[in-house]
This record gives C-alpha cells, sequence and structure tokens, in this order.
C-alpha cells in the first residue's frame, strides 16, 4: 500500500480536542459564569428563561442601564429576590426590558474553562476533554453513563428502566418512538450511526410539544454519528465508544460531539490504510486500501477516479475513491 | 478527485500523470514524477456563505431586500416590525450565526413604514452595540438614522450605507455592495465573474456562466465592451441554490421529487439529500447520479427564482454550465439540464467548464494576464456541449415545419414535431447554418416564420428543442420519470424522441 495513494482518500477526524461548545443563550437569559471561570461537572453555568417577554419600563438614568445590561426589580415581598431581566434597547425614554416569570437552569455537562460570554448570544466552553464529532444533535445538552445498547436497530420494546440515567450507544438506527420512550424511562441521551429525516421530524416534533409543557424537561439529546441512512458505526469509534462504556460523558449539540473526560484513556491511532466505505452496494463495510488505480468506469456509465480495497472475508473491490474515507 | 482528500497528494498524482501523458510539455516545464508539489500555485476556494438578518419596518418593504441579499451571497434570515415583535427580532439579531445586519426602508419611506422606523433603528443599534463585530448595511430611507449608532469610528464592524432595494429588480448597486460584502477577495465565484468577463472580451460574445456548487449556485453574465468601452458584468451568488441546502425542507424535496426518475418517497429522498450534503462526492454511481441531476436541476429552478431580471435581457450567445453538481454527469445531459430549466425562447451555445478552471483563471489579479491566459487555454477549458435552439408558440399535434441543416459535408433536412427533441449529429469543432422554415410563426429570438441560425457543433451536436416553454410534465410521478428518462437518454444516445 502506497502512503501517498492512501491519502487521497478523505480523511475524517476520530478524535476532536479540544472542544469549544456553545450553549446559546437568547435575550433575558442570565450567565451565571464569566469569561475564565473554571466550571465543574454539573454547575449552573446560566437561567434560561422559558417564557421571555418584553416589558416597558421608565429606568432612571442612575441605574446606568445599556443593551445587554442585567435589570433587577424591586421584590413582591419581604426579603424575597426581585424579578430580572435584561435590558434590550430604549426608545422615547422607555426602555424595552426583557424578562420571564419562570428561570430553567442550565448545567455544564462537563468540566472545562469559559471562553467567553455573551449575554443574548451564547457561553462558549472549552471541555476539560476530548470528543468524538457527529454531524447532528437533536435536543439539549445531557450527560449520563455511557451504556452499549442493540447492535443494529434499538426498539422501543428493547429499552428498560435499568437504563435511567445513561447515554445509550445504539448500533445503525434508531425510530422516534424509541426516542421518546428513552426520554420517559429517564435515559439521558442515545448515540446512533443513522437517524432517518421521517424519525428526526417527529422527534423535534414530540420535543416541541414537551417544551410547550409547563413542566421543565430532563436533558435529552440523540447524537447521529454519520447521516440519515442505515449503517453500522465505524470499527474505529466503535473501539472507542466501548472504551467508555460505564464511563460519564456528555453530549453537546454545538458543535455536535460526545464528550468524554478521560486523560488516562490512550486510543491508538487506527491503521493508516484502514478505509470505510461509506456509500454503493458495499456501505458500512470496512478494508485495508490496496492502491488507487485511476479512473474507472463504474454503473451507469460514470469514470471515477477509485482505489482497490481488500475486504475481510479475502475479497477485493475497486471502490470509488469518493466512496471511501478513512478515521485520522 | 473527492474534496477533502489531501491537496498535497492530489498535486502529486495529477502531477505525475501529467507528465506521462505528455512527454514534451513535461520536458518544457521540467515537470519530472515526484516535483508536481514544487510547482508555483494559485490557490482558490469557495466559502461557506454567511449569515445576514434583513430587517424592515413593513413586510412590503423587506421582501425586495431579501431578494437582494439572498441573490448577493448571504444566508438570509429575516422579520419585519409587521411580522414578529421586537424581543424576537432581537434574538434574531443577536444569533451567533449572523455577520452582518441589513436593515432597510423605501427612499423616502412609505407611510406604513414611518412610524416604525425609529423604534426599528433604536432596536437595530442596540443589538449592534452589543455585537461590535457585526456588519450593519442601512438602506434606502434607513440612512437617515445613521447617528443612531452614534460614532461608528470606534465599532469594529463597519456601519454602511447602501441604496434603497427596488421592487422586482434585485440587482443592482444594492446587490453589488452586498457581493462586496459577501465575497472574500480570494473567492472562487467572485472570480467566476471576472472570468466570465475575460471570455466575453475573448469570445466577442454575451455570456453566461452557470453554475451549481455544494453551498450556492452562481449566475455571471457578461458581455464585452461596446467600441472600446468597459465590458459588463452581472453576478449573482444565491446560497439557496445550492445543490444540497443544509436543511432541505418539503419545497426543496418537492422540487427534487419532480425531476427525479428514482421513484421515491418524500422520506427517502430527504435521506438521500442529507446524505448529498454530508457526504457530495460519495454515492455517484446508479442512482446517485440520478439523484444528482434532479437535486441539480432543482438548484436551477432556485437559482433562476432569485435572479428575475435574467429573464428580461436577450439570451447569451454562449452558456458556460461549471460546478462540482456537473462532475459524474454525461456531458450532453447538462446542457439538458440547463435547458430544462433555464428554458428560454432563442439558440444559443452551451459549453462545460469540464475541469472547472474558470474561476481559479478568473482569480488572477492583473485582467491583462488573466484574458491572455483565458485565450491561451480556450480550446481546453471548455467542452462544447452543442448549439440548442428552442423556439416557443409551436401548435402541439402536427407537424411545425422542417428544418435544413447546411453543413460543409451536404445538407440535412429535418420534420420538426412539436413536444419532443430534434437531433442532429455535429461533431465538435463543425459549424453549420440551419435553416428553420415554420408553418406559423414562432418565437425565436425574434417572432418569425423562417430563421438562418448559425450553428456549432458539441458533444451533444444540434439540439432543437420542440417541447413548450415553460415545460410542462405530467403530474404523474411515474409517467413524468418515463418522460424525463426518454429525454435524456435521448440527448445521451444522439437519437432523436
Amino acid at each position: 500500500m502506497s502512503t501517498a495513494d492512501v491519502r487521497l482518500v478523505s480523511a475524517r477526524r476520530l478524535i476532536a480536542a479540544p472542544v469549544d461548545a456553545v450553549f446559546a443563550l437568547a435575550p433575558g437569559d442570565r450567565p451565571l459564569v464569566s469569561a475564565g471561570d473554571s466550571v465543574v461537572l454539573g454547575a449552573p453555568i446560566a437561567e434560561r428563561l422559558r417564557d421571555p417577554r418584553l416589558d416597558e419600563m421608565e429606568i432612571p438614568t442612575a441605574a446606568l442601564p445599556h443593551p445587554g445590561g442585567r435589570w433587577v426589580g424591586l421584590p413582591r415581598r419581604g426579603d424575597e429576590q426581585g424579578p430580572g431581566g435584561e435590558y434590550v434597547f430604549d426608545w422615547h425614554g422607555r426602555w424595552r426590558v426583557a424578562t420571564g416569570d419562570i428561570a430553567d437552569a442550565v448545567e455544564s455537562p462537563f468540566a472545562g474553562i469559559v471562553r467567553s460570554v455573551r449575554p443574548g448570544t451564547g457561553i462558549t466552553i472549552r471541555a476539560a476533554g476530548r470528543g468524538i464529532r457527529g454531524v447532528v444533535a437533536l435536543g439539549g445538552p445531557t450527560r449520563g453513563r455511557l451504556q452499549a445498547g442493540a447492535e443494529g436497530e434499538l426498539r422501543s420494546g428493547g429499552l428498560d428502566v435499568g437504563s435511567a440515567g445513561t447515554i445509550l450507544v445504539v448500533g445503525s438506527r434508531v425510530d422516534a418512538e424509541t426516542l421518546t420512550r428513552a426520554r420517559a424511562m429517564g435515559v439521558c441521551g442515545v448515540v446512533v450511526a443513522g437517524l432517518s429525516s421521517k424519525e428526526r421530524r417527529d422527534f423535534i416534533a414530540s420535543e416541541a410539544r414537551q417544551r410547550a409543557a409547563l413542566h421543565r424537561l430532563p436533558p435529552f439529546a440523540v447524537l447521529v454519528l454519520d447521516g440519515a441512512t442505515r449503517r453500522p458505526l465505524a470499527g474505529a469509534v466503535q473501539a472507542v465508544l466501548a472504551a467508555l462504556v460505564g464511563r460519564e460523558v456528555a453530549i453537546v449539540t454545538d458543535p455536535p460531539t460526545l464528550v468524554f473526560d478521560l486523560p488516562s484513556l490512550v486510543i491508538p491511532d487506527p491503521p493508516i490504510d484502514l478505509v470505510r466505505i461509506r456509500a454503493g452496494s458495499l456501505a458500512g463495510r470496512e478494508g485495508r486500501f490496496v492502491r488507487a488505480i485511476g479512473p474507472r468506469r463504474f454503473a451507469g456509465g460514470v469514470h471515477l477516479e477509485a482505489g482497490i480495497v481488500h475486504l475481510p472475508d479475502g475479497t477485493t473491490a475497486a471502490v470509488p475513491l469518493g466512496d471511501l474515507e478513512r478515521f485520522i | 478527485m473527492p474534496a477533502g482528500a489531501d491537496v498535497e497528494a492530489i498535486i502529486s498524482v495529477l502531477g505525475d500523470r501529467a507528465a506521462t501523458a505528455d512527454r514534451s510539455l513535461a520536458a518544457a516545464l521540467e515537470l519530472r514524477p515526484g516535483t508536481a508539489n514544487n510547482l508555483p500555485r494559485l490557490e482558490v476556494a469557495s466559502h461557506p456563505p454567511r449569515t445576514m438578518a434583513v430587517v424592515a419596518a413593513s413586510e412590503r418593504a423587506l421582501g425586495p431586500l431579501v431578494a437582494t441579499a439572498s441573490r448577493s451571497g448571504w444566508r438570509t434570515v429575516s422579520g419585519s416590525a409587521e411580522s414578529i415583535d421586537p424581543l424576537a427580532m432581537t434574538t434574531l439579531l443577536l444569533d451567533a450565526a449572523v455577520s452582518c445586519v441589513l436593515v432597510g426602508a423605501s427612499d423616502p419611506p412609505a407611510a406604513d413604514e414611518r412610524r416604525a422606523l425609529g423604534e426599528l433603528a433604536a432596536l437595530v443599534a442596540a443589538a449592534a452595540g452589543r455585537r461590535g463585530d457585526m456588519t450593519v448595511v442601512l438602506s434606502g430611507g434607513m440612512s437617515e438614522h445613521l447617528t443612531d449608532f452614534g460614532d461608528i469610528a470606534t465599532r469594529a464592524g463597519e456601519v454602511l450605507l447602501g441604496p434603497a432595494a427596488k421592487r422586482g429588480a434585485p440587482g443592482g448597486p444594492l446587490a453589488d455592495l452586498l457581493v462586496e460584502l459577501a465575497l472574500p477577495p480570494n473567492d472562487a465565484r467572485r472570480a467566476l465573474g471576472a472570468g466570465a468577463v475575460a471570455l466575453a472580451e475573448i469570445l466577442d460574445r454575451r455570456v453566461d456562466v452557470v453554475e451549481v456548487g455544494f453551498d450556492a449556485g452562481t449566475r455571471a453574465s457578461a458581455a464585452p465592451g461596446v467600441a472600446g468601452g468597459t465590458p459588463s458584468l452581472d453576478l449573482a451568488v444565491v446560497p439557496s441554490a445550492a445543490l444540497a441546502p443544509i436543511d432541505p425542507d418539503d419545497s426543496v424535496v418537492d422540487r427534487v421529487g419532480l425531476w427525479s426518475t428514482w421513484g421515491a418517497d418524500r422520506h427517502r429522498l430527504r435521506d438521500r439529500l442529507r446524505e448529498l450534503r454530508l457526504a457530495p462526492w460519495a454515492d455517484t454511481v446508479g442512482d446517485g447520479v440520478t439523484l444528482r441531476m434532479a437535486a441539480a436541476r432543482a438548484a436551477l429552478g432556485r437559482l433562476k427564482e432569485w435572479t428575475p431580471e435574467w429573464n428580461d435581457r436577450p439570451p447569451a450567445d454562449l452558456i458556460v454550465a461549471t460546478g462540482g453538481a456537473w462532475a459524474v454527469a454525461p456531458a450532453p445531459a447538462v446542457a439538458l439540464a440547463l435547458v430544462d430549466v433555464l428554458r428560454r425562447p432563442g439558440a444559443g451555445q452551451y459549453a462545460l467548464d469540464h475541469s472547472r478552471i474558470l474561476a481559479p483563471l478568473g482569480s488572477i489579479p492583473d485582467a491583462d494576464e488573466r484574458r491572455a491566459m483565458i485565450a491561451d487555454l480556450i480550446d481546453d477549458i471548455l467542452a462544447p456541449l452543442g448549439t440548442v435552439v428552442t423556439p416557443a408558440g409551436l401548435h402541439a399535434g402536427r407537424s411545425a415545419g422542417s428544418l435544413v441543416v447546411h453543413g460543409t459535408d451536404g445538407s440535412t433536412r429535418l420534420d420538426l414535431m412539436p413536444g419532443g427533441l430534434a437531433l442532429i449529429d455535429l461533431p465538435p469543432g463543425t459549424s453549420a447554418v440551419a435553416e428553420f422554415k415554420f408553418r406559423d410563426s414562432v418565437r425565436l429570438g425574434a417572432r418569425g416564420r423562417h430563421f438562418a441560425i448559425d450553428v456549432t457543433g458539441g458533444l451533444g451536436g444540434l439540439v432543437v428543442d420542440l417541447r413548450d416553454v415553460p415545460l410542462k410534465l405530467p403530474d404523474r410521478s411515474d409517467l413524468r420519470g418515463e418522460l424525463l428518462e426518454s429525454w435524456q437518454t435521448a440527448i445521451v444516445t444522439g437519437r432523436d424522441m
């Protein structure tokens, strides 16, 4: 195998480090941390208004109001904490203040250092640890103990209450019903190779309905590692996930990443010639890249740059280079 | 070579191939196997579009602003004081993805805008104060509120004044300003405009370049200067006309479904579009080619919708297709895709920038050097697809007339039957005169019955497109798929339909 040849295959990073996760804020949300702060696992980093509204108020100049600044109102009675809000803009001497009656705490799902805080926009925290990048994450930031789930497709009947508090690794695919049931049973998150558009849409709609309810939702996230069609998890990723089983991990949505803080975990580099076929009739299979063979004619009369891949069953196949990926 | 591969490895392999294929040229360039990586490089890249928040006092004023921004290289999010409340608008402006805000009003502001303009300016100024890095463009009547933004010299992000957006004409000075802001100097799509101008000057023809790429679609219209004057260029970059949008909504999926011969349901189609977005170079055989062509046609449709001003222009003499969307399609099928979607009565030559080198050449900073380079390579950079003649106003059900093609090897006569494609083999490098005699008056540039048109050959030859303008497709997906497939087969195999 030529090293130069294998570099013609698109590379995908197996482990991402560092991980700078963004926690979005809206006007009125109250950051509880400042840039440079060190946060521990589960530390509250912000208060998010559940139903924000814009109130019009006359604010004395002595209060030094400015857009993005915090407004604190008078307590309704006794030693109670007064209502809070955020100055948005001043119009004709009256300030518009974003405020709300109920605020939910946003907790950091990992330990790290706050990189930046922009009220109304977001908080960026650099995680103390590494991560596995996915293609999309649905839901909100969450954490839990990693547990290996079904190898193929996880069905709702395959869930049990013993998985409460865990992040489940599902092999190839999961449906919306299973995700909804998992959330209801106290599962904190699901890691899956593929999530189809229909299941994705159904799950998002279910989330929206839950959020419309008055009670606070437990944190739950779905991390999709590969795409929208059914295919098994990549072997290199499976190996890392297997090493993380039983350990505390987190899912963040921006960027979609599974974060883990295990400095002692040694993750060996995947073999340089290990490639994975991500599309076509051999999608999901892995093998050893032998060599690039230049343009070759494929079904439909298309000429594509191709490479020879040696598969574990002893066969070889000519595969378009575009259908291959390798981990670095 | 797939995107995502190591650039050094690609250069090495291509250099070695070039050295083997043309030894004399390699010797002249002192190019030996393994030395291509040491050659001087010209690098150009298309950049992902950034997001612009477009806000206005009224929905009526918002429409032209969104139309202008959306064809000027920006992804847009928008809202007016009529449609969203100030809190939602502030949330929109403070979104981390937003890097520029366009706030506009008619010039002078209309009655329905005046009452809300002051509050809107205060809201945007407050948000801009919190996001010092955000660029602000005040358009039309909004310029009067510049003082609300305080000392603009101390801001990191610029505050710029622009002209008002015009309803029904999304191009113009405001679009030019937004394109300048959107595209970095070394951007491939910006360079595509310069490349189109150079091509127009060299060929002394009106040239349209149509690109469908991963992140956007581009339309560049260039014309040579008249009597030594400066050449003209209109450049539209439409992020929503990308091959596979980030989040394909129902309208995107349905449009792809309309052009698909694959017969997949909406969910499966959406899955495949998501996969296409994630790995655009994967799955390029079999169904993958069909899906890609359907997605490319859908993207062309969106490109056409966001550039309505192109409809009022005389047809270009040469239409050049470029972009990754066409990389795996048979060359004549590319011309058919353009003709299917950007349908206009008239005649034009079609060509394919098969190696996608027009943008890199357009990025050469010096105009004279750029022209010299393109002139030197003109025979190699464009693959001629042929000439397409599209008459409009034909009556279905009977012969529309006849065509005689006078070539160097004699004449070919053809009866013109409306509803299909008539194909005449005209190889690349040949030319002929096509003499049309229609039974009734038709539109073919001008209205008339007799036309004589100079045509040139190409991989698809001479194509007389006798289908409806605009194209009418059956509602039933199976019939539609069969029809699309038959046209595709006809153009690729060269048999009449």
